[in-house]
């Protein structure tokens, strides 16, 4: 279909490093080409030129490869030949991100408190994301999340799932942790971790941000105590008293489920840029876990009863460091991040 | 959902007739975030009913009318002649003497523009005669989309002086509730609904209206009869559809009334049978929909209207009533005749069978269908009407024939209609008093999980406020969910239910009790943490990138697209792949930093990776998910040291600071063996393997020969295709490999007496490797020097003459001192030579 002599040159001209050879009328000359072809044979030969494209840039990059080398070296050595010591950078110019060093002060508090922590996936599969969290297929509450999936299936046949919270891990830690109940100790666990939402990106939204995973399982739990848990962890992580509040909500994961406020802890309720002059934060979501989530994780929602929430510590960090911007979190500028050495 | 406060006291009566501030905070803590709060009174400030008394031509405008018109008075500072009217020039074709109008006087606001871009009226000249404010239109009323001319207001409805917002009953709040609040309340996408909760919620008893709750009654055929048919073919999927046919339509504007009540919960008045189907919808969220009875028989064989409920056949097309022609997915519920469709069940009518000027005969559907495959359909064509809110919600099955006995009522005295059939009422469901059985439940149980300590008897009056029935036996009751609620089916659904009524402020907030038996804490978030800080102290920084990055990156550094995750649904090329290893991710970041004027810099991340094909090693088979920490090292500024050197000496620093000096081996790239592990190979894909070193496990563990990782240089490819600075290099290494200290503490003992140093130079050929010689010397010195000596060495330099660059010379600094005594420098040469001998022996080394 495309002609083998011009073919034949463009793949001397790529062996011989020409890096123009992209750029050139003679390899152009072939999307040229495109339009004069029937509309049928158009796929084909787009998919031939296009792979021919890749063929040609591999060959170019080795050869750039080849012709650009350095010579090899002593990697056993500590220094460089007729070279001095290689220092390192000065401690000051340093830093963590913002989002890892608050992610380990909220760990401290939760340690504390007496919570064990857990990584959470970036990948995972549709009974974890949704069906052991109680949303049945086809459930109306899939479509408040908006997950990022895989061309590629999981071996139920279903697509692969970027989580969209990090709830994905309480069938995954009920079920590690279920022996504390045996031994009258309560499921106690928080998964700090990263999550995925197909969202555009602007001044306010991510798709790829931070989520404070909590759940506590035990004899007696109810649900003033998951106000009371979340109230004591917030006043010790903004090292003050706060008022709570809450909002019924509906998660298909918990319930009674609630949105939960906080009194502002940079206004005292006065009012500010940051809780938008209403006083108060809303701040996550939470609820007594779902008979069925329990039961999914092998647990017997008649004797034991829990509590979950899920809270976006990206915006903590923002709250409290009046970051204008989510977007600096993911744009590894230095000149945001020393900021925080 | 928008509810109206005004709709809310209608059904709720006077227990609803707090201050609205009062009610919005209510709702809020024990229903649903409030989204807004919209004062509709506002927008018609100072309109008032204003009779026309005289309507003359405009003496210079040919289209112009100059109006006197009475408003009773009621408006200050305005010009007024001498029997008190005032005079309006209007424009309308269909002003006229007598009518009676809106009038907007100087100084209101049109309503229709406070939204937007606020008009304030004012009294000004129109060719040369001065108009007061202005006459309105439905639409500058914000009533309706109607522009043809003035709103004409009905006698009986009001009398000049009036205020037009109270006329119109316009005095209301509409509180905009969070929908997702209701994803499972079925019955709160209708006013009754809200109305109910919202009694119910101030602890107040709440009756429904007798039509809703009663058993309906249909008038007899009057008149005509219009024969049809229902065949239900998806039994399953549509557990019931109720229709009726209606004779004698007179299809006409909706009375003023109805046009408000859509308008302000924001829908478009059509007709008054479409604006009725609408209408009550809106008020119990039971979508209902009218086809036009002729059109469905002519669409028919026969001389019957055939409906039939079936999937589309294979290329069956239906144009629906937005004008757009799909081509229906193949489950989706159908309306049909036995012909060909005319509808999309519970998502949208179809053109052919719509209702307009000239109808004269309806069908009057009220269905029930699977709010699964509503949504799927609605999402497989983006089609997201009103109905599909509602039925995707879960809808009764038992409201349907109270909705349709009053929608019916309603035609007759609106549209003289006339029924004109049967109830056909194809029914999978039974009853009328509940979807879900009763819920027996222990007042233990619901307190436990509060918190609370109420009675039986508390609790019943909470329920039967929003009308359930509660039947107490001792400590055990037996709760009966009315018809409406869907969602009420365990004895969980009935907790939160008694929580909210009573309200959640109430809980008790107490902590959890535990025993003080210490936690674990997590490992990985262990380490990672260490590994920041020993970086960040080096100077390095910490950054975060995507865990997605573009296919055209896996070209740039040589990595293998086709074995990385690829996502469905990105949101942008540059965001279409799971990565297969950190460093590209890093590597994309250098470019930028240095273009922003930082000259020298090392970046790292910690993060996860991920390839296809590897899966995770638990029962659960999802994708495995590697750690890795990359960091790379980057200076524009003039350097003699190759950046190899400089990021291999990060790496020693995170290799001694986690202890694991001793346990691993650097082995050029170019010669290790890769065993075919495709993350090794995609990870050192970017790196050049001649300035290149793989990490070798040489523990004696079962992790032993295993590569944990690579530090080098990068191919000069990779460098030109991400634009970075010559002197670049960095390692990536899966962290875990630093959970394996090869346990020796570093601590050795000081030394009472004084340390002899000397340094010790050899020269070797060029392409011996430092780590050879350096061994030997090590490994000698640790023989001859006495064991209670301390012992240190360090190098100090590789040096290369210019006119012999066939060698190059090692110069190490060693320090000897005894625990026993003070050594000679004599001694210490002894032990030098000795080292140097050896080296000699086995690496050919010279002694300069």
């Amino acid at each position: 279909m495309i002609d083998e002599k011009l073919v034949a040159a463009l793949k001397a001209r790529a062996a011989s490093g020409d890096s123009g050879l992209l750029r050139s009328p003679e390899f152009r000359s072939l999307f040229g080409a495109l339009k004069t072809l029937p509309n049928e044979q158009k796929a084909a030969y787009g998919q031939a030129v296009n792979q021919l494209r890749q063929e040609l840039e591999v060959t170019l990059a080795s050869s750039v490869d080849e012709a650009e080398a350095l010579p090899a070296i002593d990697v056993t050595a500590p220094m460089d030949i007729n070279s001095i010591a290689p220092k390192m950078l000065p401690s000051n110019t340093g830093s963590i991100h913002p989002l890892m060093a608050e992610r380990d002060k909220i760990l401290d508090i939760f340690y504390r408190m007496g919570f064990n922590a857990s990584e959470s996936r970036e990948i995972d599969d549709d009974y974890h994301m949704f069906e052991a969290l109680n949303f049945p297929d086809g459930h109306p509450a899939r479509d408040d999340y908006d997950t990022f999936m895989t061309e590629q299936t999981a071996a139920d046949g279903k697509r692969l799932i970027a989580p969209a919270h990090t709830s994905t891990m309480q069938n995954r830690m009920m079920q590690k942790y279920k022996t504390n109940l045996d031994k009258d100790e309560p499921i106690a666990v928080i998964v700090p971790d990263r999550v995925f939402r197909n969202e555009d990106l602007d001044a306010r939204h991510e798709h790829t941000f931070y989520q404070l995973e909590g759940i506590y399982v035990d004899k007696g739990v109810h649900a003033g105590m998951l106000i009371a848990t979340l109230k004591t962890f917030l006043q010790e992580y903004y090292g003050k008293e706060l008022e709570v509040a809450t909002q019924p909500y509906y998660f298909p994961f918990t319930e009674p489920s609630f949105e939960f406020s906080l009194s502002c802890p940079f206004c005292d309720k006065a009012g500010c840029s940051i809780c938008g002059q209403a006083g108060w934060i809303e701040l996550l979501g939470c609820g007594m876990i779902h008979p069925n989530v329990l039961h999914a994780a092998g647990i017997d929602p008649e004797v034991y009863t829990g509590f979950a929430w899920g809270c976006g510590i990206d915006r903590l960090v923002m709250m409290k460091n009046g970051i204008e911007d989510v977007r600096n979190f993911h744009s590894a500028k230095l000149d945001f991040l020393r900021q925080f050495a | 959902m928008k509810i109206s406060v005004q709709k809310l006291r209608q059904f709720g009566g006077q227990g609803l007739d707090l201050p609205i501030a009062d009610l919005v905070t209510r709702i809020g803590s024990q229903l649903g975030g409030v989204e807004a709060v919209e004062d509709v009174g506002a927008k018609y400030q100072g309109v008032v009913v204003a009779k026309i008394v005289k309507c003359q031509d405009h003496p210079n405008a040919d289209r112009l009318h100059v109006c006197s018109v009475d408003d009773g008075g009621m408006t200050a500072n305005v010009d007024r002649d001498a029997d008190g009217n005032v005079q309006v020039v209007c424009g309308a074709p269909n002003v006229r003497e007598g009518m009676l109008v809106a009038w907007l006087p100087p100084g209101a606001t049109v309503p229709d523009s406070v939204a937007g871009d606020p008009f304030i009226l004012e009294a000004r000249e129109l060719r040369g005669v001065v108009s007061n404010g202005m006459l309105a239109s439905a639409k500058e009323l914000a009533i309706s989309d109607d522009h043809e001319g003035i709103l004409e207001i009905d006698s009986t409805t009001a009398k000049p002086g009036d205020a037009f917002a109270e006329a119109y009953k316009l005095n209301d709040y509409l509180i905009d509730i969070e929908n997702k609040m209701f994803t499972h309340r079925p019955d709160c996408f209708g006013q009754l609904g809200v109305a109910r909760e919202a009694s119910g919620i101030q602890q107040l008893a709440f009756h429904s209206p007798d039509w809703y709750v009663m058993n309906p009654v249909f008038p007899a055929i009057d008149g005509t009869e219009l024969m049809f048919n229902v065949s239900n073919e998806l039994p399953s999927e549509v557990p019931r559809f109720a229709a009726i046919a209606m004779s004698n339509i007179l299809i006409s504007p909706s009375p003023a009334w109805l046009q408000t009540e859509l308008s302000r919960l924001g829908m478009r008045s059509i007709n008054n049978i479409v604006d009725l189907t609408n209408y009550y919808m809106l008020l119990t969220g039971q979508p209902i929909h009218a086809y036009d009875y002729d059109k469905v028989k002519a669409l028919s064989s026969g001389d019957t209207a055939q409906i039939v409920i079936r999937n589309p056949r294979e290329s069956e097309k239906i144009t629906l009533l937005n004008g757009k022609t799909i081509d229906p997915r193949q489950e989706a519920i159908m309306i049909a005749t036995d012909q060909q469709l005319i509808g999309v069940a519970g998502v949208m009518g179809g053109a052919e069978t719509e209702v307009d000027d000239k109808t004269t005969n309806i069908i009057i559907e009220v269905g029930t269908f699977d709010m699964y495959s509503i949504r799927r359909t609605s999402m497989a064509h983006g089609l997201f009407t009103d109905a599909v809110t509602r039925f995707n919600k879960g809808q009764s099955p038992l409201q349907n024939l109270a909705v349709m006995a009053k929608i019916v009522d309603d035609i007759q005295r609106l549209a003289q209609g006339r029924v004109a059939s049967q109830v056909v009422d194809v029914s999978q469901v039974e009853g009328r008093e509940w979807v879900h059985p009763p819920v027996p439940v222990t007042t233990d149980f619901i307190n436990l999980r509060l918190g609370f300590q109420l009675s039986a008897d508390e609790m019943k009056q909470l329920l039967e406020n929003v009308e359930f029935k509660v039947q107490i036996d001792g400590m055990n009751m037996s709760i009966t969910a009315p018809f409406w609620r869907t969602d009420v089916e365990t004895r969980e659904d009935v907790v939160e239910e008694i929580g909210r009524l009573y309200g959640f402020e109430h809980l008790p907030q107490i902590l959890p009790m535990r025993s003080i038996a210490p936690v674990a804490k997590n490992q990985l978030f262990e380490l990672k943490g260490q590994l920041r800080d020993v970086l960040s102290r080096a100077g390095a920084n910490e950054i975060l990138t995507y865990s997605f990055v573009h296919g055209d990156l896996f070209d740039k550094v040589g990595q293998d697209k086709s074995l990385a995750y690829k996502l469905s649904n990105a949101l942008s090329p540059g965001l279409q792949y799971y990565r297969m290893s950190l460093t590209p991710s890093v590597l994309e970041k250098v470019q930028p930093n240095i273009k922003a004027g930082h000259d020298e810099f090392v970046l790292f991340e910690l993060g996860k990776s991920h390839i296809q094909g590897e899966i995770d090693n638990t029962e659960e088979g999802v994708p495995k998910e590697a750690n890795a920490v990359s960091v790379v090292y980057a200076t524009k500024l003039p350097t003699k040291t190759a950046p190899y050197y400089q990021v291999r000496h990060y790496l020693d620093w995170v290799l001694r600071s986690f202890r694991v000096t001793d346990t691993i081996k650097l082995v050029s790239l170019q010669d290790a063996e890769l065993y075919k592990n495709p993350w090794l190979e995609q990870m050192i894909a970017p790196f050049e393997p001649g300035r290149s070193a793989v990490l070798v496990d040489i523990s004696e563990s079962e992790t032993a020969g295993m590569i944990w990782g690579v530090v080098g240089e990068y191919r000069p490819s990779v460098t030109k295709a991400l634009k970075l600075p010559a002197a670049t290099a960095g390692f990536e290494i899966d962290p875990l490999v630093l959970l394996k200290p090869s346990g020796s503490t570093p601590y050795k003992a000081l030394s009472r007496f004084p340390s002899v140093t000397q340094d010790l130079t050899l020269r070797i050929t060029s392409g011996a490797s430092y780590q050879s010689l350096a061994a030997v010397v090590r490994n000698t010195l640790e023989k001859t020097v006495p064991s209670k000596a301390l012992l240190t060495m360090e190098p100090t330099s590789i040096f290369q003459r210019p006119d012999d660059i066939e060698h190059k010379q090692v110069t190490f600094r060693i320090s000897i001192a005894s625990y026993e005594r003070t050594l000679t420098d004599a001694e210490v040469s002894n032990f030098l030579a000795e080292a140097a001998s050896a080296a000699h022996n086995s690496v050919g080394a010279e002694t300069v």
